[in-house]
């Protein structure tokens, strides 16, 4: 069974919504499915995560079960089995073992049937598998779009503002070209940024908003600029004084998760008054 | 002494998986020494997720029922024999109990509440029936504690409680994404506890 790379990549995606119990009915059983095919990634990471997740409960303190328990358990496996079959039955190495057995008086068709069923067999898995690959990755786009709605809905939220303030940004660099605003609502203390024409932000990199207040930069966020001259609208909040002690904003490149203050030099500023 | 302590732990998954090919051939003893190794960690996992003594002892009878029942199942993209049962026990506790403490728990959760990871924190027991996973669960909390407080809590609300992502952001009123970085943290660091057994 040959699964394409990008195909196991987007099924090792499923393994921790899978161990976790939080996949569908219809994803688990593709999944299943899929594992069944044996692919050894899935597999091995899932043996993995499985093995991960099983340190939790040695965390909680231990206690054995009231003796009883233990009595009733033997209770139960003995009534509930009579174990002649299971006894007389093969061990899974047995079965291996075992040679299969030659059926005289079988006619070329049975074993033509055979082999058509096999050659079904594996289409279908192909095709579960495919299925399996398209929905994790339409999973993956359902929820980027689901983010992005929710980041439009936030700018909407944040335009029934009753009363708005607009400080205008501005590219430090000479013929940078880079642009921006900064919307403020006074009520709700918080900011709607937009930026144009940034630089795409390098590897391990994240734009960086400050608060210029009596000559000290506080933080208000970071943000993404991945697309050349993208144009990127964040809301962010404001919190920690009120504006007219804000002397400028300024947007400044930073190492990704931000610094505690700005290390490189000012990219777009916008001077409050 | 961390070292040894996991060395324990793989000669107790080889042993493990010995006991289960005697379950396979019907031997009860097996079972019995099975029961006695894990069933002071099963009964408080019960105990976590079902809330009451007698639906985590019914949940630890219906592991090992399961495990006698269908110890042919097992496969080794369950891990160990043990991850095998725990992740039988969470999808027996979620099955049969959590629908009903589910709507007794619709309450809200706090991040740094003493519920969860306090409940974690290491207490000592006297029983002697635990004393041989002893060693090596004290060092499984030692090389835990890299997982911040919110790492661990997020991880027990999600694999006990069985909240999603979005819903831990909701209670605990923290970015979505924050969440699923904590999430995907906490995960990467017991992934690396475990690998630390399979050195």
């Amino acid at each position: 069974m040959t699964v394409k790379t990008e195909e196991r990549h987007a099924q090792l995606e499923l393994c921790i919504p899978y161990v976790f119990g939080r996949l569908n009915p219809g994803n688990r059983k593709q999944f299943e499915a899929h594992l069944t095919t044996g692919c050894e990634q899935c597999s091995g990471d899932l043996s993995g995560l499985y093995g991960a997740i099983a340190l939790l409960p040695l965390l909680l303190r231990q206690e054995a079960p009231p003796p009883n328990v233990r009595q009733r358990l033997l209770s139960r496996i003995s009534s509930k089995r009579p174990d002649q079959s299971r006894s007389e039955r093969p061990t899974p190495q047995r079965e291996k073992i075992a040679p299969p057995a030659a059926q005289p008086g079988h006619s070329w068709y049975l074993y033509a049937t055979i082999v058509l069923g096999i050659l079904l067999n594996i289409a279908l898995a192909i095709w579960v598998n495919q299925l399996v690959a398209t929905t994790a990755s339409r999973s993956v786009q359902i929820a980027d779009l689901t983010s992005e709605l929710h980041k439009k809905q936030e700018v909407l939220d944040f335009l029934k503002a009753q009363r708005i303030e607009i400080v205008p940004l501005a590219g430090v660099d000479s013929g940078s070209g880079a642009y921006g605003k900064l919307l403020w609502d006074p009520a709700k203390q918080s900011a709607l940024v937009q930026t144009a024409s940034l630089p795409a932000q390098s590897e391990g990199k994240q734009y960086q908003l400050w608060a210029l207040k009596e000559k000290k930069y506080f933080s208000i966020g970071v943000f993404d600029v991945t697309g050349e001259k993208e144009n990127v609208v964040r809301v962010m909040t404001l919190s920690g004084g009120e504006k007219q002690n804000i002397e400028s904003f300024e947007v400044t490149l930073e190492p990704k998760g931000g610094c505690a203050q700005p290390t490189s030099r000012v990219q777009l500023r916008g001077v409050t008054k | 002494m961390q070292h040894n302590a996991f060395i324990q732990k793989q000669q107790y998954d080889r042993e493990d998986a010995e006991l289960l090919k005697r379950i396979q051939r019907a031997d009860q003893r097996a079972l019995s020494s099975l029961y006695d190794r894990y069933a002071p960690v099963l009964y408080p996992f019960g105990l976590r997720m079902a809330g009451s003594p007698e639906a985590a002892e019914n949940l630890v009878q219906d592991v090992f029922v399961q495990v006698w029942e269908k110890a042919d199942s097992y496969r080794s993209n369950h891990g160990s024999v043990y991850a095998w049962m725990v992740a039988l026990c969470r999808v027996k506790a979620m099955e049969k109990i959590r629908p009903t403490n589910q709507k007794q728990r619709g309450h809200e959760v706090d991040a740094t509440s003493p519920r969860g990871s306090s409940e974690t924190e290491q207490k000592t027991t006297a029983a002697e029936t635990i004393i041989t996973l002893k060693g090596y669960t004290e060092e499984v909390r030692n090389s835990l504690r890299s997982l911040s407080k919110l790492e661990l809590r997020l991880l027990e609300l999600s694999y006990y409680d069985g909240q999603s992502q979005s819903d831990l952001a909701r209670m605990l009123r923290i970015p979505l994404g924050t969440i699923k970085a904590k999430m995907r943290r906490g995960i990467q660091k017991l992934r690396q506890a475990s690998a630390q057994e399979a050195k």
